[in-house]
């Protein structure tokens, strides 16, 4: 058995003459929690629904388990799905609602109660199978719809922005179970999101899309740390993006000055993007810092205080710091040559690859 | 997208419906329209329904329907409006609408006895000193019946608007200082707009065509549209003619939906 | 001043619901004239109904009228279903409102009109007027009111309900059979009564398109109300009404137990 369980073959999705999906590919291998994240319209949800059987690809072919599945309709798919609304079923109660796929499939009443009973026990929910879904809370709920999809030991689990709904403390709550009852299952989880955090927090793999490619994918400490372009850099936690020079390999100049970093691999002069995260920069004296700035705003976030600053060049500089500064001052940043990512313009992810593989060597 | 095709499978039985009992029917009636009573092409139909008799008629229909209508609305609105405050409003509207369950020609039938010379009504009159009235075959009586069977439909469509309105719309309304009545003109009122609607065209439309009650309690007479095409079908058997008088009301209905739509929006 | 206002409201609706039932009231009470008509109330008796229960003539109509309601209650409601269901999934929405006005021109169209058309109808079909003509009447006229019921259901229904189904391993028809049909199914019940309440209630349309020798309550009593009715009928009637309202009131009081909420502890 192969260990990649989909594949998507430059798959393009058009609805009514918008490209939703533009010549995707990539594959997803068994037994690992995958995201896809990005905004709203990215093709996200599309890419869910082409895997789930609920449209067709306009081109390209999707397989499963390595069988092209682009003329399958979702019945017949190994793919079960934990929806948004999560979408139970108002006339059937919580046992009903999970023994629904079985119910299809006309497993043995003795087997049905057995498999739900353990389904239900999966999902913390003992003792919860003749409650009408009327009566449980939107965290019981989603846990019922957990339920209904695992019990019918699909090959891949789809969760479309399963969790958006919930407020936030049960959110985080439900992104530890989910992790943990993924690994529990060892069956592949495909998780849809707008929430980097959540993406973060959960995924052994991240794509991040955007109008309808995907602009990275990779583990989230590959993809926070080493951002491909603007777009992700942006979209994955918060960052400092500012125009620069590469003057030679580890040199670079932003900020009107000269700084070592660690990128290696463009050409001499070579325009680019600088990139430092607010939790990379320390704030010092105007004197030992590195780059001048003044303190335009301060905000306390519970944790770290965020606070904006601009440099001579009308800059912005986001820091996160735990100590405190007083607004309108002026101050020093500090930070190491590791912290400065540099990114070219335009690079593909493939190209990215190459040149990262280039200077590892 | 997969559920197109058991739409289309479902869409045979309700297409051949459509076709055989509301396409099929209008063109027959247009058809008819143009034969006379031997069945050869005529546009005489059209021409006599501008002579005065008919021209009248289509007036007096017009009259009653706007006054039947409008009182159904003055009466009917505070009705829904109080029934929406009460306690067991679903109670009260089931006990409401329920008289409109009991074939109305009976309840016509009734007041033929409630409002007659020897009926009770009558003789209260009497007893208050007013004397008896004759209060059957005429226009109080078909307007009164008329109101009496259609104010469930001017009721019903409108306390549902009431229902629909979001409570704190009133308490923003009051918190933003308007009094009961300002709340009344200027919320509720626009917001039951679509509720009038309803009710105005389920009450005005009906009431055009009336014709039984009109041979029952309005002395035989034949006053409304409604009648006259009663009249020609059943009575002179004159098809033609009748087709003529139903297209014109057809047309008459579809400008009086159009324009409710457009006033109301 | 509060108090004032509430007791002009109080006897508002009290004299409109006075109105409301004083025919049925009226009616009720001359079913026990001993005197024979609705003038002049002579003396207490159960003639009427008495004579009612051994009148097959009038047990034959009431038969018929019962008859073509279910059947074609029954009927409509299955053919809505599938007319709701088929406007449901149309995408397009220029072809679902012209679909949807098509479907409600009947509803809107004065019963003189549809009577009249039907009866041209059936005469160029060569259907012969009676039994047969009146149910299909009845049928073609309960559609649209079916399908009106049923379609806010449907809209309401979450689509992924549907997606959920099928990803679930069902098949179309088990998404029909399994999750559509039970969703809807406080819609359907709605359009089967609506339908068999506008058969019971029709009075027009059957007017022009029955034949010699095949009534219905409605068309008896309006040929018989020309020349006064017979009291049986009052006692018919209140027969009837009591029935309807014990069922109603019935229906009311469970259902508002089941569900709590129903009752709306509104001010």
């Amino acid at each position: 058995m192969s260990n990649t369980i989909i594949r998507f073959e430059n798959v393009t999705k058009v609805f009514d003459d918008h490209i939703v999906l533009d010549n995707v590919s990539f594959e997803i291998e068994r037994g690992k929690f995958y995201t896809l994240l990005g905004p709203s319209g990215c093709g996200k949800t599309t890419i869910l629904r082409l895997i789930a059987g609920f449209v067709e690809p306009t081109q390209g072919n999707i397989y499963i388990d390595e069988n092209c599945v682009n003329k399958i309709p979702a019945n017949l798919r190994p793919v079960n799905t934990v929806f948004q609304d999560y979408a139970l079923f108002p006339h059937l109660n919580v046992f009903e609602n999970v023994a629904f796929g079985l119910r299809i499939k006309k497993v043995s009443a003795h087997e049905v109660k057995e498999r739900v009973a353990n389904a239900l026990k999966f999902v913390n929910l003992e003792g919860f199978e003749n409650r009408e879904i009327t009566e449980m809370s939107g965290g019981q709920r989603q846990r019922v719809a957990i339920a209904r999809a695992i019990v019918n030991q699909p090959q891949l689990v789809l969760l479309d922005e399963p969790l958006s709904a919930l407020d936030l403390k049960l959110r985080t709550e439900m992104q530890y179970e989910l992790r943990e009852l993924q690994q529990r299952l060892g069956i592949t989880f495909v998780f849809v999101t707008h929430d980097q955090e959540e993406a973060l927090a959960m995924s052994d793999e991240i794509f991040v899309l955007n109008k309808g490619t995907i602009q990275q994918s990779g583990t989230p400490t590959d993809i926070y740390d080493e951002p491909i372009n603007r777009f992700v850099a942006d979209f994955i936690g918060e960052s400092n993006i500012v125009e620069g020079t590469m003057l030679a390999d580890n040199l670079v100049s932003f900020a009107n000055r000269t700084f070592d970093c660690v990128d290696m691999g463009f050409n001499q002069n070579e325009p680019v993007e600088v990139i430092i995260r607010p939790e990379d920069l320390e704030m010092t004296s105007a004197e030992t810092g590195k780059i001048p700035v003044k303190v335009d705003s301060q905000l306390f976030r519970g944790v770290h205080y965020e606070i904006c600053c601009y440099d001579d060049f009308k800059n912005e500089w986001l820091v996160h710091s735990t100590k405190k500064v007083e607004v309108g001052s002026t101050i020093g940043l500090d930070f190491d040559p590791e912290a400065i990512h540099i990114m070219r313009l335009g690079e593909t992810e493939a190209e990215f690859d190459k040149r990262l593989e280039a200077y590892e060597d | 997208m997969k559920t197109k095709n058991f739409g289309r499978f479902a869409l045979i039985p309700y297409a051949i419906w459509i076709v055989l009992f509301v396409i099929a029917p209008l063109l027959l009636i247009a058809y008819n329209s143009f034969l006379d009573i031997e069945g050869n092409f005529t546009l005489l139909n059209y021409a006599k329904l501008f002579s005065p008799v008919y021209m009248k008629m289509m007036f007096n229909s017009f009259l009653y329907a706007s006054i039947v209508t409008a009182v159904s609305l003055l009466v009917g609105y505070p009705v829904a409006y109080l029934l929406s405050r009460t306690k067991h409003k679903r109670l009260w509207l089931v006990l409401m609408i329920l008289p409109s369950w009991i074939n109305l020609l009976l309840k016509t039938y009734a007041f033929l006895g409630i409002l007659g010379t020897e009926g009770p009504v009558n003789a209260f009159l009497e007893a208050i000193g007013i004397g008896g009235q004759q209060l059957l075959f005429n226009d109080f009586s078909f307007i009164f019946v008329s109101t009496y069977i259609f104010i469930p439909f001017m009721i019903l469509p409108i306390f549902n608007a009431i229902e629909k309105i979001n409570p704190s719309l009133i308490y923003a309304s009051r918190d933003l200082g308007a009094s009961n009545i300002t709340t009344f003109q200027r919320v509720i009122f626009p917001l039951t707009k679509d509720g009038i609607q309803s009710g105005f065209q389920l009450v005005f439309i009906p009431t055009l065509s009336l014709f039984m009650i009109t041979r029952l309690i309005a002395g035989n007479r034949v006053i409304t549209l409604g009648t006259a095409i009663e009249q020609h079908f059943l009575v002179t058997q004159d098809w033609g003619m009748g087709s003529a008088i139903a297209v014109v009301l057809i047309i008459a209905m579809a400008i009086v939906m159009y324009a409710t739509r457009k006033i109301m929006k | 001043m509060e108090k004032q206002k509430k007791w002009f409201a109080n006897s508002y609706l009290l004299l409109v619901f006075a109105i409301l039932y004083a025919p049925i009231i009226f009616l009720a009470i001359y079913s026990f004239n001993s005197g024979g008509s609705m003038v002049g109330f002579e003396e207490f008796t159960f003639e009427w109904y008495q004579e009612l229960f051994t009148d097959t003539r009038l047990f034959i109509i009431l038969l018929n009228t019962l008859v073509v309601a279910l059947l074609s209650a029954t009927i409509a409601t299955i053919v809505g279903i599938a007319g709701a269901l088929a406007i449901h999934t149309i995408e397009n929405t220029k072809y679902k409102s012209m679909l949807l006005t098509l479907n409600n021109i009947l509803i809107v169209s004065p019963d003189v009109i549809i009577g009249a058309s039907f009866l041209i109808l059936f005469t160029v079909m060569g259907i012969s007027l009676g039994f047969f003509s009146v149910l299909l009447s009845h049928i073609a006229f309960s559609i649209p009111i079916v399908v009106i019921m049923i379609l806010p259901k449907l809209k309401e229904m979450s689509p992924s309900l549907i997606d959920a189904a099928q990803d679930l391993g069902a098949s179309r028809w088990q998404v029909i059979s399994r999750v559509i049909l039970p969703y809807i199914t406080s819609g359907i019940f709605a359009g089967f009564f609506t339908a068999l309440t506008f058969s019971l209630d029709d009075f027009a349309v059957t007017f022009f398109v029955t034949g010699n020798g095949f009534n219905t309550l409605a068309v008896e009593v309006y040929s018989l109300a020309r020349q006064g009715i017979s009291l049986k009928i009052n006692a018919l009637s209140t027969i009837i009404f009591m029935i309807t309202l014990i069922l109603v009131l019935g229906y009311y009081f469970l259902s508002t137990r089941k569900k709590p909420v129903m009752i709306g502890g509104d001010e």
